[in-house]
């Protein structure tokens, strides 16, 4: 491999992780703050991918859609949390996935049903569908950094809220003794709410933006859940931080291995979890 | 004087276990009661009862004339209820600057009786703690900073549950005179102690739990009348 197809590579594992990230930063958000595991998580993802499809189709428009899909998705985090994960609070670890199992049901087969079961595609915004020039012989599309942009830009203000805000104190708190945070005058069951369907958010943005470089296909839910549960994992099971370095790890991992060594590529990131939980049982950074 | 809280006929149960067996008494407004009990009497719990944290089975709550019985514990809270629990409340993850800053608000009528700064002033040690995590903290410092925490959300009634147990004797007096600058200060004060000497001076009004019952409410003359029946009722 020469630099100029290592730097490419460099910059789609890096995109690919950030991406990655953007979906378990939800996953254990949700996980850290409310003690529940959504396994519907990737639903979401899916979800975002297909109703960025419908609506660009429909608007002609990707800006329009990105806006429509992203709103639709927090209505339905709110929606599924004020409604069916509220039961859960009290119950065991069972019940939840019985439940978010069942989501994933609903959502695959709700897919199957409007969209069929044919690979779709989303092309890519024309104002960012085009190449810039990193070396002499290499280009990059621009839709790529963008992504990463856009991810890094998430990642900045998820940062700022959850450590700098007051919002982001309660979540805190929520995390550490959420009955004290009830003895403090917070709403918490308003907190949870808005907590998870920020996690819904956070998966179904990242569903959106993957539309135009990804085949939207059925199961792309559960494959993605997979990863970033390898993702969480390894970042330490609650932790934000721990989530995004693993995540960039994991999509760098993955991406030069599929590269490098085909043969083993589908295996590599489940190595390399392994591995680092040889050395860090609790992931790298334990909450 | 009106009343600012009427506790009418608790009787609270965990699970099985009947621990509150009709506890009732008022408080008038701005005034200072003290609650005393042997351990596992049941004076967390009457607290517990009165803040929704452990719901009667039956009796009622009334606070500044209304029914909060049935209210979530949030809510009461918003009505300008403060709760300094046993074990302090720490969170593991905020700082101590962050335990004030995210507690902070104004009270139900808009005004801020407590900033931040004034805090500060009381309990000077937390000045040189601001950026330690909760849990990092001694045990008074810990005391402080949830009494702290609870006057930044400028409460009518607060309620400190064993607020100098396990302290040193220098800490135990700087707690109780901020207590005493509270209670100067007009907020209502609910104390359960065991320090009978201190809570006699502090307070206006005593009310002795055994078993989940309320066998004694009276006032500091009062109390030093029956001072026997009191000191056999906490001897261990
Ligand atoms: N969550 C609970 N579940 C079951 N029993 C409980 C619970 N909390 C307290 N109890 C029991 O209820 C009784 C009263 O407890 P409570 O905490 O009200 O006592 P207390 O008077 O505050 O005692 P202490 O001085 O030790 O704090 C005790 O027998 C205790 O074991
Ligand atoms: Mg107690």
């Amino acid at each position: 491999m020469d630099t100029s197809l290592f730097l490419v590579q460099l910059l789609n594992g890096v995109q690919y992780g950030l991406l990655l990230f953007l979906i378990a930063s939800g996953l254990t958000l949700v996980f850290g703050v409310m003690g529940i595991l959504n396994l519907a998580h990737g639903s979401m993802y899916m979800i975002g991918a297909y109703l960025a499809y419908y609506f660009t189709t429909l608007t002609d428009s990707f800006l329009l859609a990105f806006i429509i899909s992203g709103t639709i998705a927090l209505v339905i985090g709110i929606i599924i949390e004020r409604f069916l994960i509220i039961h859960l609070y009290k119950r065991d670890h069972l019940d939840q996935v019985l439940l978010t199992v069942g989501l994933i049901f609903i959502f695959n087969a709700t897919q199957s049903y409007v969209w069929g079961n044919d690979p779709l595609g989303v092309e890519v915004p024309e104002l960012l569908s085009g190449s810039i020039r990193l070396t002499d012989i290499v280009e990059y599309p621009v839709y790529r950094l963008f992504i990463s942009l856009l991810c890094l830009v998430v990642a900045a203000s998820m940062y700022f809220t959850i450590n700098k805000t007051r919002l982001g104190m309660m979540i805190r708190a929520g995390e550490s003794d959420r009955a004290m945070v009830e003895n403090l005058g917070v709403d918490i069951s308003k907190l949870f709410t808005i907590v998870f369907a920020i996690g819904v958010f956070l998966a179904s943005l990242a569903g959106i933006v993957s539309a135009p470089i990804v085949s939207l296909v059925p199961g792309m839910g559960e494959h993605v859940l997979i990863s970033c549960f390898v993702v969480v994992v390894i970042g330490g099971l609650g932790s934000i931080k721990g989530a995004f370095v693993a995540a960039l790890i994991v999509g760098i991992v993955d991406t030069y291995a599929s590269v490098l060594l085909p043969q083993i590529s589908s295996m590599s990131i489940y190595l390399l979890m392994a591995l680092i939980l040889l050395v860090k049982p609790q992931g790298l950074f334990k909450n | 004087m009106q009343n600012i809280l009427e506790v009418h006929g608790l009787q609270t149960l965990y699970g099985e276990s009947h621990i509150l067996h009709g506890v009732s008494f008022d408080i008038k407004a701005g005034e200072t009661v003290s609650i005393m009990g042997r351990n596992g009497m049941g004076k967390s719990t009457t607290l517990k009862s009165i803040l929704g944290i452990a719901p009667p089975r039956s009796g009622s709550v009334i606070y500044k004339g209304e029914d909060i019985t049935r209210l979530p514990t949030w809510k009461r809270m918003r009505q300008d209820i403060a709760y300094v629990p046993e074990g302090r409340g720490m969170f593991h993850n905020l700082t101590v600057k962050e335990h004030l800053q995210m507690a902070a608000r104004k009270n139900s009528r808009g005004e801020t009786n407590w900033t931040y700064d004034q805090v500060l002033e009381v309990f000077p040690r937390l000045t040189e703690r601001l950026t330690n995590k909760g849990t990092q903290l001694s045990g008074g410092e810990q005391q402080m900073l949830a009494i702290g925490r609870a006057l930044l959300t400028n409460p009518d009634l607060l309620i400190l549950d064993e607020a100098t147990e396990g302290l040193a004797p220098l800490i135990r007096k700087e707690i109780w005179q901020v207590i005493r600058q509270i209670k100067d200060s007009g907020v209502s004060t609910i104390i359960v102690d065991k320090n009978i000497k201190v809570l006699n001076e502090l307070c206006e009004q005593h009310i002795l739990i055994v078993k989940g019952k309320v066998v004694f409410n009276g006032d500091s003359e009062t109390l030093n009348e029956n001072k026997e029946f009191i000191e056999q009722s906490l001897a261990v």
